[in-house]
């Protein structure tokens, strides 16, 4: 289901002196199969942008549709919203709390009203998609690893199905190696069919898994174009406080020594096949 | 939901009040308090009412601040005020019906309560809004120093405050912010009676303590890697001094007390 925002506006704490303007009609739609990159500096509203996709916080000027539904409308079935829409938070391994993972995974899915029998495979289901073998069900979530205890985190948000998964910053703070499993994990969950949305500071990510990037300035929608074309503006993004991917500055400086490789390459692998086709393989 | 508390918060501002040395501030609340309980009527408290007025309007915050800080303990005073008019028997009765019988002493008497609650929590509002955590704690420290004498641990009873108070905003962000990554797995935290609710508390309350318990390990280290060894021989960043501001709000408040008492003395109520 598609996720259509309309001149969506949010100010936080309005008449106060901590008055800010969190969104500033911001106008976009997430299509189904999409993979979004939500990029933006501190402050730039994607947090809260991302809230508003799962009625966290309900839209006070603008609209957010979810799957046709007016998330704004009085009475509208939060949980099926929530259901649809499943947000990974930062940091999501701060948010376990049964004495199994079992049971923190299936926090969600009983809210759902779901009896045990379906609670059990879901768990089991959501689990194995994010690496964990059935061995990690009896465990406390506090005796894991870092990494593995915020693949628990994603799985508590995989065992309600979402259509989209919505997740910021899902890398920050692990390790290269855990980077990497968890992205390729992400990209195998996006594979099997869930839309993805997902911030992040990484312009290299963003530019290998994203098929479309949205970058926010300031609350509003700088840019909202597939990544190629985002990455075209690297001045443009520099004076944002974003960057661009390092292929990409490799590209730009061997330009500026004459080697020309075209414009639009972003991903290492063209850039890789770019060089390789002007020089000979080596 | 957890937003819309304003006891205890600081609203930075640069009035004549904000300038005050925290001490100063800190006394002339308490002064105020004794004027609130020394007044025997309401002609004492129409004075101190202006004179709170006044010090609200010196300080600069909007009254509505001052109001919404009273919305919490309204309760109380609604329950101190039912209480008294109900349990006062004396006085001629205004009012009857079966048991319950209502008098013009225990209006008067429940009202004087009312007042007298209201006025004490809008003063020591008036203290927290303008007065940083951290200058207050400064405040409380120096004032509690000559304990230090009786081996009464001033410094740490102000580190505890201080640390206690700075970390409030961070635990209300960080319950926050569990809350909503709990909601978004479909927990329901508004509805159902109230052996549901306090179920629905757990996914809140684990996370938070445990997330507490992450923060103190950090800070201690922390203040131990910048060498913190207690009170001992620690000097200051900001050395509080009175000035002449201080002496205006201390005189004022003497005024103020010294016409509560002449009120009683008389015998005007």
């Amino acid at each position: 289901m598609s996720i259509e925002i309309r001149e969506l506006t949010h100010i936080y704490m309005p008449g106060t002196p901590f008055e800010t303007r969190a969104l500033d009609n911001v106008s976009l739609t997430i299509h189904d199969g999409d993979f979004v990159g939500v990029i933006g500096h501190t402050g730039s509203g994607k947090s809260t942008l991302i809230a508003h996709l799962n009625a966290l916080i309900r839209p006070e000027v603008g609209h957010v549709v979810v799957g046709g539904v007016d998330v704004g409308e009085k009475g509208q079935s939060l949980i099926e919203i929530r259901r649809e829409v499943g947000l990974v938070f930062q940091y999501p391994e701060y948010q376990l709390f049964e004495e199994t993972v079992e049971k923190d995974v299936g926090f969600g899915p009983r809210n759902l009203g779901l009896d045990e029998e379906a609670v059990k495979t879901r768990v089991r289901e959501a689990l194995s998609q994010v690496g964990m073998g059935a061995d990690a069900l009896d465990k406390s979530p506090f005796e894991l690893s870092g990494g593995q205890k915020r693949r628990v985190a994603i799985a508590g948000v995989l065992a309600m199905k979402p259509g989209t998964l919505v997740l910021d910053e899902p890398t920050a703070g692990l390790d290269p190696a855990g980077r990497e499993e968890l992205l390729a994990l992400i990209q195998g969950i996006h594979k099997s069919g869930v839309t993805v949305v997902m911030v992040t500071h990484s312009m290299d990510d963003a530019a290998r898994l994203c098929n479309r990037l949205i970058v926010l300035n300031h609350g509003r929608v700088a840019f909202d174009a597939a990544p190629g074309e985002v990455f075209r503006h690297a001045e443009e993004l520099r004076q944002m406080g974003l960057d661009v991917p390092e292929c990409v500055k490799l590209v730009q400086a061997l330009k500026a020594r004459g080697m020309d490789l075209g414009d639009g390459l972003y991903r290492m692998e063209d850039v890789r096949a770019a060089i390789e086709r002007k020089v000979g393989k080596c | 939901m957890l937003k819309n508390i304003t006891i205890g918060q600081y609203f930075p501002g640069n009035s004549f009040v904000h300038r005050l040395d925290p001490r100063t501030k800190l006394l002339w609340t308490v002064g105020l308090i004794v004027a609130v309980f020394l007044s025997g009527g309401f002609a004492g408290f129409a004075v101190i009412f202006g004179y709170v007025l006044l010090a609200a309007r010196m300080s600069k915050i909007h009254p509505r601040f001052l109001i919404r800080g009273l919305r919490p303990v309204l309760y109380i005073v609604a329950f101190t005020f039912l209480l008294n008019i109900f349990f006062q028997g004396e006085g001629a009765p205004l009012f009857s019906w079966k048991f319950i019988t209502v008098t013009d002493m225990g209006l008067r008497r429940a009202a004087f309560l009312a007042v007298r609650l209201v006025l004490l929590i809008t003063a020591s509002q008036l203290l927290t809004l303008t007065t940083s955590a951290i200058s207050l704690t400064d405040g409380m420290e120096s004032l509690m120093r000559p304990l230090t004498r009786l081996r009464f641990p001033a410094h740490e009873i102000a580190m505890m405050m201080s640390i206690a108070l700075r970390f409030i905003p961070t635990l209300m962000e960080e319950a926050d912010k569990i809350m909503k990554a709990q909601m978004a797995r479909g927990a329901d935290f508004e509805s159902g009676n109230l052996f549901r609710r306090a179920k629905a508390m757990v996914p809140l309350l684990v996370p938070l303590f445990v997330s507490a318990f992450r923060r103190a390990d950090e800070l201690a280290m922390a203040m131990e890697a910048r060498c913190y060894h207690g009170g001992e021989g620690r000097t200051r960043l900001r050395q509080l001094r009175y000035g002449k501001n201080d002496l205006c709000a201390a005189l004022s408040l003497l005024a103020l007390v010294a016409v509560i008492a002449l009120f009683n003395a008389l015998g005007v109520f």
